[in-house]
């Protein structure tokens, strides 16, 4: 009986090595091939939704790309990456729990977003809890204010607008100023990014000797004509309207029934100016890249439209692309160089070295300066009486 | 400033009558169910968004596109009312629980029909009048007189007609009307279905003048039960009336204050009426 449980022992024993030998053998290739978890929080749906829909779109398109050529080598071993992009609807609550997620569910050290201030400021002191731990990659404005602070090594900015030294918000003040501009009046929701764009603008237009007015508006509100009948009143030379598409067309189609017809430093789409193309006169938009033309112009443009065709089996949005200036396609590439730089996909300090030394030439040519702010060209377009579009390109220094 | 005035007051009467057509839906429902549907908003909702889809998703012309969306939301209110409101009759908190429910459901069934990304119609009427010392949106003007003239036609229905007086008497003695022969269940089944047509006529008319949002509806049931309230809950003309009060103290109000906080002037204005006269503008004193 002994002699035989010896035996029984043996076989067991000699079992469990094969078995150890071809879970050993089976998971080399699969060690060999690891995956990079990237993370995104932006708004895909919702009344905000135009600041984060296509950042969305571009980076699905740019990780299946990556993914596609057989991913990426860094110090020897390749890499594949999974890109984790909840839909926060631009909703803080939502951002901040998607965050904590990734960062303590997922173990994510590179998150993109967000786009909007109001987000930002909302997952801002959660995210100071990791500083080390992982890169933050958004465009809002309120990113700029924090670059450099202590306990933000985490912030880098994709984007240079309004604020910064590269950014656009002193050189729109002074060609509105070349257009004769005297009298600007601002009509912003009252939330965290309508405060921050008036703090950025109000020195900028009294520097200018222009005069500034404000207004604001309540989240939700469609109907704009009291405080755009008053705003009429002053008779401003431009109206430097809310920021997004969701108020947008209300507020450019009542303005124009007032007779309110330039409209300066629009955000968000092309759409609102050319849905009320023939009841305005001036609508100057500023938008990273002119799709429309670029796409004649530039080939890698012409090859990302044609993908994201293909991708997305539907038409290009010309009206949303611009948007993909920030945390978008190419930033995913910018990162998987970065990391094969640094020569590291998990020192967050090194990759963000890495990341700030070079220049990208993708769909736009992109760098950050030495504080983490996004450095690249953009396009102003004016949309004039009848949808004449006429296109100025600016590439900063 | 007299020209802004005038212009805002004209402006303020005019978003008065959307408000006045939810505040009117809201006053017959509670006269004749007991209930005070805050699902209103929601039809008006789905109002709106059936004018915009029907119009510019179908290409149906807009004239026959807002009949069809109204049609369609009292046939929505009439599977509600079966459904749900039937089991709630005068029975103020249940009939207010399965309302505030019945919001949820038909925001998420919107929401999955056409996600949260707003809606914008074509301009159906563009272009303004110009009275010299005013302006009123060619579009604004022709909504507001459908809705006054749906307003005063309700009016007229329920005074000179049997079935508008016989809803008169069941909601002022119910037990009497019943035995007088009215036809209590039919009665309150179409008040809520009119109500709810009422809310999505509204909606279909709000698709051409605003951007869509699936709790577009949500602002409009707090003005059109602040409506209901000021004008005193029973008064059919009284619901046009608290509108357009209310349309006007917003409007006007924005002239003088910010515009940020233009529905804390109506709310203020319905407080000081309170005050005075508790039973409303127009309801019955004790």
């Amino acid at each position: 009986m002994r002699n035989c449980r010896h035996h029984i022992d043996r076989l067991c024993a000699g079992a469990f090595a094969a078995a150890l030998f071809l879970v050993t053998a089976a998971a080399t290739p699969v060690a060999a091939q690891e995956i990079v978890k990237i993370g995104e929080i932006e708004a895909q749906t919702g009344a905000l939704n135009t600041y984060g829909w296509m950042s969305s779109q571009g980076m699905r398109m740019a990780v299946d790309e990556i993914n596609k050529a057989g991913g990426f080598e860094v110090a020897g071993k390749t890499y594949k990456l999974a890109l984790l992009n909840p839909d926060t609807q631009g909703n803080p609550q939502q951002a901040l729990i998607e965050l904590k997620k990734m960062l303590e569910q997922e173990h994510v050290r590179f998150v993109f977003g967000p786009f909007l201030t109001n987000v930002y400021k909302g997952i801002e002191p959660y995210a100071t809890g990791f500083d080390g731990k992982f890169l933050l990659m958004g465009g809002a404005t309120a990113i700029h204010f924090d670059l450099g602070k202590p306990k933000h090594d985490f912030a880098i900015r994709t984007w240079n607008w309004d604020a910064g030294a590269s950014g656009f918000g002193s050189l729109m003040v002074a060609n509105l100023k070349q257009r004769g501009a005297k009298k600007v009046a601002m009509l912003m929701q009252n939330d965290a990014f309508g405060h921050v764009a008036r703090d950025i603008y109000a020195p900028l237009f009294k520097d200018a000797g222009i005069v500034f007015e404000e207004e604001w508006f309540e989240p939700g509100t469609t109907d704009f004509s009291s405080v755009l009948a008053k705003i009429a009143a002053n008779k401003p030379d431009y109206v430097f309207p809310g920021y997004s598409d969701a108020v947008l067309y209300d507020i450019v189609h009542q303005a124009t029934e007032l007779g309110l017809t330039r409209f300066w430093l629009v955000r968000g789409s092309l759409g609102p100016g050319l849905k009320n193309k023939d009841y305005l006169d001036d609508y100057i938009i500023y938008i990273p890249k002119y799709f429309e033309e670029a796409q004649n112009t530039e080939p890698k443009v012409k090859k990302f439209v044609a993908d994201y065709k293909a991708f997305y089996k539907t038409d290009f949005p010309y009206d949303q692309a611009p948007l993909c200036s920030s945390s978008c396609y190419d930033h995913v590439f910018m990162l998987v160089e970065a990391m094969k730089r640094a020569g590291t996909v998990d020192d967050v300090a090194k990759v963000k070295e890495a990341l700030l030394s070079f220049t990208y030439n993708g769909l736009w040519n992109i760098r950050y300066d030495a504080t983490g702010e996004e450095v690249f060209n953009f396009d102003v377009v004016d949309i004039k009486k009848g949808g004449k579009i006429e296109v100025t390109h600016i590439a900063p220094k | 400033m007299l020209q802004l005035i005038v212009g805002q007051l004209l402006n303020g009467i005019i978003i008065g009558t959307l408000y006045g057509i939810v505040a009117l839906g809201v006053t017959l429902t509670f006269g004749i169910t007991g209930i005070v549907n805050f699902a209103l908003g929601a039809f008006m909702a789905i109002g709106a968004y059936l004018g915009w889809f029907l119009t510019d998703g179908l290409g149906i012309a807009y004239p026959l596109a807002v009949p069809l969306a109204v049609a369609i939301t009292a046939l929505i209110g009439l599977a509600a009312d079966q459904t749900l409101f039937r089991f709630t009759r005068n029975n103020l908190i249940n009939g207010l629980i399965v309302s505030i429910g019945l919001i949820s459901v038909i925001q998420s069934l919107l929401l999955l029909a056409w996600t949260t990304t707003p809606k914008n119609m074509h301009y159906v009427l563009p272009g303004v009048l110009n009275f010299g010392w005013f302006i009123v949106p060619k579009m604004k003007g022709l909504v507001f007189l459908i809705l006054l003239g749906v307003i005063l036609a309700t009016y007229a229905a329920l005074t000179r007609t049997w079935a508008g007086r016989a809803a008169y008497a069941y909601a002022q003695a119910p037990e009497a009307a019943t035995l007088m022969g009215v036809r209590t269940r039919l009665l309150q089944t179409g008040v809520v279905v009119y109500s709810t047509a009422l809310a999505g006529l509204g909606g279909a008319l709000y698709a051409s003048l605003y951007s869509l949002e699936v709790s577009m509806g949500s602002v409009y049931i707090l003005k059109g039960v602040e409506a209901a309230i000021l004008a005193g809950i029973g008064s059919v003309m009284g619901s046009l009336v608290g509108g357009v009060v209310l349309g006007v103290t917003e409007a006007v109000g924005s002239l003088f204050f910010p515009q940020a906080y233009r529905d804390a002037y109506g709310l203020v204005f319905l407080v000081l009426i309170l005050l005075l006269r508790p039973s409303g503008l127009f309801g019955a004193g004790r």
